[in-house]
């Protein structure tokens, strides 16, 4: 039922605006999602960061008619806040509220979305916020987030998509509420709006929405079809300088493949049995059950920031160009070399030999139920569903269920030899020091490791193998730079 | 009360802020089973919440053991070798996971219900049959280390070491639950006495099961019989040093290597989690109306002056007596003193003087809106049980303790924070950056 309703609703959004994406349920909790499919891509060349603090300020400040304090206050009785995060593509305001206090709490939301205050006090606070979030919180205190990071801006360069969400401590410097009042008015429109609601919300309540959106003035939607990104023809790596105890790597490379295109299920499965998070993948095996290298080691195709602290990527951060990428926790600064071999290693091994069948099978029965895991909360559902609209697919779940049915494991393997490869790759590492870790990267000497235990003969005979494999990296393929200039300008 | 849980009876849902029934039992090798049935459909829920932790680590130099654990549990049984461990996993589309706190250790999955049989066999074997060899316990000695790393690079985590460090002098909260890094360094040598550990702890004595989803408890304890009765109950009991009482106030400083915001952490020692008398409740709300983000002091640092990004605070919350600490987070170093002075100023005012009624009203409001929001899956349901059932054994702890957070008065909170929230008690831990 609830997915014809939801089809039905899909099919009718090309004659109304907003789109309203609803999944009605019985749950005294609501959940309203607004996904304005707006984002840092946006950002003007020398605002880098204001798709973002526009968004920040929505969520996080007054209304014309009350004060950040104020709404604090109204909003504490009920225990509902408003949460905003934003992408390359999508700008995303979330609250949950009991079904008792939907009125006032959806009223509070449409404020701020629709009467924004602008205050000075608002923007000074958020500005703060993202300058921290960019010194303190990714260069000081988070060195896998970090790397990860840098490796976008460094594919991504010269590309809408290549700078930060949060923009340049410089470009945030500069920034006035003139231009984050200028951003607002050109992409909060109708045409970039998906309202989702889910829950025991009443009868009539999404005319509701829809007619107090209606006062947003129509536009067209942003654009989406972005200029392809750079190609990599040489391995190239950038090392992070910092005072820190170990190495963090990130290392990837463009695909040509998203959501909803005829090889993503077949590069979600290679995805999840190369490394998707905690669930026993291949890297994560041989990196850190085998060898005791780190905390683990993943692989994904779809961008997903905050992994130190989810096992998931948030939805709502769909994007129209995607990279695959390795993430490897951070190592003790002796293997550090060795575990960006042994990662490389086993993307080269998969490259070649595939996936084996019977770990198709199991990926593929994991998959098709874990997709029910996803989706284990109504806010969940509702991003997922959301996306698809978005990417003009069936729901996810569905999706999902039917395209792995029809799979097979020469499909996978065929999707990985045009998609994926070993080299010409992009790699960031964190490290302090970065002098040794060039000379054991660029040098022609093997990076052996040694272990605090035995290990099996063909493990020691892997070992020869990663310790010496060729990275092909020329002087001028390395790039040193200090942490204190990374995002400052 | 005791007969119908000893029946087996679903106990009344009506009236109490947990609103789902339950069945409660005891197998005869002392585990205990809680089965929720919810209305969220398909999916299960299984948390298997141990109670050891951090604060059985009594021994000096065993410190971290609690939390290896909860990666060697993934290491297999003779019967389900990690492979086939994971395999059975992998197929049922289980995310599964483990975490350790200060006072239990939780193994969590979620997955379609028809896979329940299987991975409660899966559970019950490595429970007790768990094998590793000395060759694979090293290696993952190595994986804690790489989450200590992990973690290292964030002033918080040293900023926590430190508090702990300095507000504990004899009781094992004295460490985090990762523990002391050297400690952790040493570990890959500790083979036997992580035996040990296991023999000592991982015992249905020290075991719950929870079932949360789309069940039949009765079928539920059908399958826990047939898997868990020949699970032999233990013998041992860890003695925990009780920690002395605080005289005198105490400080320390952390000079972070690298540049970073500056931190004060302002902690006072509190008593142990109660559902029976007003102290945790009332601590609990101190923490939220002097700290919280619609706090006089949150609004004046936060929102007003803009001196400060981040403000929290969190009640002592433990089995044993723990701490109730205040973090902030200052943007100029110039601020840290004024900062830490109107923390105290503020918790001198709790003790002072009693709130107004009205806050103490919306806050009750707030907590019965944000339980409710808190249960919105199977998983979250199971997730919030587990930390009741941690400290009491049972979901009905849940309702006692928002029952006595009803009947809470500001009085009561004026009285708590005069009690607790006192000088000689207190320790304050700042740390600050370098300048490049």
């Amino acid at each position: 039922m609830k997915e014809a309703a939801l089809s039905l609703l899909l099919a009718t959004a090309a004659f109304a605006q907003p789109r309203i994406v609803e999944l009605p349920g019985k749950s005294p909790l609501v959940t309203i999602r607004l996904v304005f499919t707006t984002g840092a891509a946006e950002d003007p060349a020398n605002k880098p960061g204001l798709a973002h603090l526009t968004g920040a300020l929505l969520g996080g400040g007054g209304t014309k008619d009350f004060t950040y304090k104020q709404i604090l206050d109204a909003m504490y009785p009920m225990a509902t806040a408003v949460e905003v995060y934003s992408d390359k593509e999508m700008t995303t305001f979330v609250g949950e509220t009991h079904v008792d206090n939907l009125d006032k709490f959806y009223g509070l939301l449409r404020d701020m979305m629709l009467h924004p205050g602008w205050r000075a006090d608002d923007f000074a606070r958020l500005r703060d916020d993202s300058v921290n979030a960019l010194r303190v919180g990714l260069r000081g205190n988070n060195d896998e987030e970090l790397g990860k990071e840098a490796l976008y801006n460094a594919i991504y360069s010269g590309h809408p998509y290549g700078h930060e969400n949060l923009g340049t401590v410089a470009a945030l410097g500069g920034m006035t509420i003139a231009d984050l009042q200028g951003f607002y008015k050109q992409h909060y429109t109708q045409a970039n709006l998906i309202v989702g609601l889910a829950g025991g919300y009443p009868a009539g309540f999404a005319a509701r929405v829809r007619g107090d959106f209606a006062a947003l003035p129509a536009g067209t939607p942003d654009r989406v079809d972005f200029p392809p990104p750079a190609v990599i023809t040489h391995n190239q790596v950038t090392l992070i300088q910092k005072d820190t105890r170990s190495v963090a790597w990130s290392l990837g490379f463009p695909i040509d493949v998203k959501r909803g295109d005829p090889d993503f299920p077949a590069l979600l499965v290679m995805q999840s049995w190369l490394g998707q998070h905690r669930s026993d993948c291949e890297l994560f095996h041989r990196m850190r059950e085998v060898r005791g290298l780190n905390y683990g080691d993943y692989a994904y195709i779809e961008y997903f920031p905050r992994g130190m602290f989810r096992f998931e990527p948030e939805p709502n951060l769909a994007r129209h160009q995607q990279i695959f990428q390795i993430w490897i926790r951070p190592v003790e600064v002796p293997t550090a070399a060795f575990s960006l071999r042994v990662a490389l290693f086993e993307l080269d091994k998969m490259v070649k030999n595939g996936i084996p069948q019977a770990e198709f099978e199991r990926t593929r029965s994991f998959l098709t139920k874990f997709v029910n895991v996803l989706m284990k909360t109504k806010s969940d559902e509702l991003g997922y569903a959301i996306d698809s609209a978005y990417y003009g697919i069936p729901n996810y779940n569905e999706y999902v269920k039917a395209s792995l049915a029809k799979l097979t494991l020469a499909d996978v393997n065929a999707a990985i030899k045009k998609h994926l490869r070993a080299d010409n790759v992009r790699i960031v590492g964190v490290a302090k020091d970065t002098g040794k870790l060039v000379a054991e990267l660029t040098g022609d000497a093997p990076t052996p490791i040694a272990y605090n235990s035995p290990k099996p003969q063909e493990v020691m005979d892997e070992d020869k193998i990663v310790a010496g494999w060729p990275l092909h990296l020329r002087p001028e393929d390395v790039k040193v730079v200090p942490v204190a200039s990374v995002f400052e300008n | 009360m005791l007969l119908t849980l000893a029946a087996g009876l679903p106990l009344p849902g009506a009236g109490k802020i947990f609103p789902y029934p339950y069945v409660q039992q005891d197998l005869p090798n002392g585990l205990r089973l809680i089965t929720i049935p919810t209305d969220y459909p398909n999916i299960v829920s299984l948390y298997i919440v141990v109670g050891t932790a951090s604060r059985n680590e009594v021994e000096p130099g065993k410190s971290g053991f609690a939390h290896l654990f909860e990666h060697l549990m993934f290491r297999g049984t003779p019967e389900f070798p990690p492979e086939r461990y994971d395999a059975v996993l992998k197929n049922a589309g289980a995310a599964s996971n483990a975490f350790t706190s200060d006072d239990y250790t939780a193994y969590h999955a979620t997955f379609s219900k028809e896979d329940l049989p299987q991975i409660l066999s899966l559970e019950a074997d490595r429970f007790q049959h768990l094998a590793y060899d000395e060759a694979a316990f090293r290696t993952e000695t190595l994986a804690v280390l790489g989450e200590y790393n992990k973690n290292s690079a964030n002033p918080a985590s040293r900023l926590r070491e430190t508090v702990r460090a300095t507000a504990f002098r004899t009781h094992s909260y004295r460490h985090t639950t990762m523990g002391f890094l050297a400690d952790i360094q040493a570990m890959p040598g500790e083979y036997a006495y992580s035996r040990q550990f296991f023999d000592r702890y991982y015992r249905p004595e020290y075991t719950t099961i929870i079932v949360a989803g789309d069940v039949d408890p009765q079928r539920v304890r059908t399958l826990i019989d047939e898997r868990w009765s020949t699970w032999k109950h233990g013998a041992y009991t860890a003695q925990i040093p009780a920690e002395p009482a605080q005289n005198a106030p105490r400080t320390a400083h952390v000079d972070w290597p690298s540049p970073t915001l500056p931190w004060v952490a302002v902690a006072y020692r509190g008593p142990a989690w109660s559902d029976d008398t007003e102290e945790t409740v009332a601590l609990d709300a101190v923490s939220r109306l002097a700290f919280g983000e619609n706090s006089p002091l949150y609004q004046k640092l936060v929102i007003a002056e803009q001196k400060v990004d981040v403000l929290r605070a969190g009640p002592p919350e433990h089995l044993d007596p723990e701490l109730f600490d205040i973090v902030a987070r200052v943007k100029n170093p110039a601020d840290l003193g004024a900062v830490e002075a109107q923390i105290v100023a503020t918790a001198q005012q709790f003790a002072a003087a009693p709130i107004d009624e009205k806050k103490l009203q919306d806050l009750k409001e707030h907590l019965r809106y944000d339980f409710a929001l808190q249960l919105d899956s199977s998983e979250s349901i199971a997730h919030t049980l587990a930390a009741y059932v941690a400290l009491r054994h049972t979901p009905e702890s849940v309702n006692r303790y928002y029952d006595m957070y009803a009947r809470l008065s500001t009085e009561d909170i004026r009285q708590a924070a005069r009690k607790y929230l006192v000088e000689s008690g207190r320790t304050v831990v700042t740390l600050t950056g370098s300048a490049k």
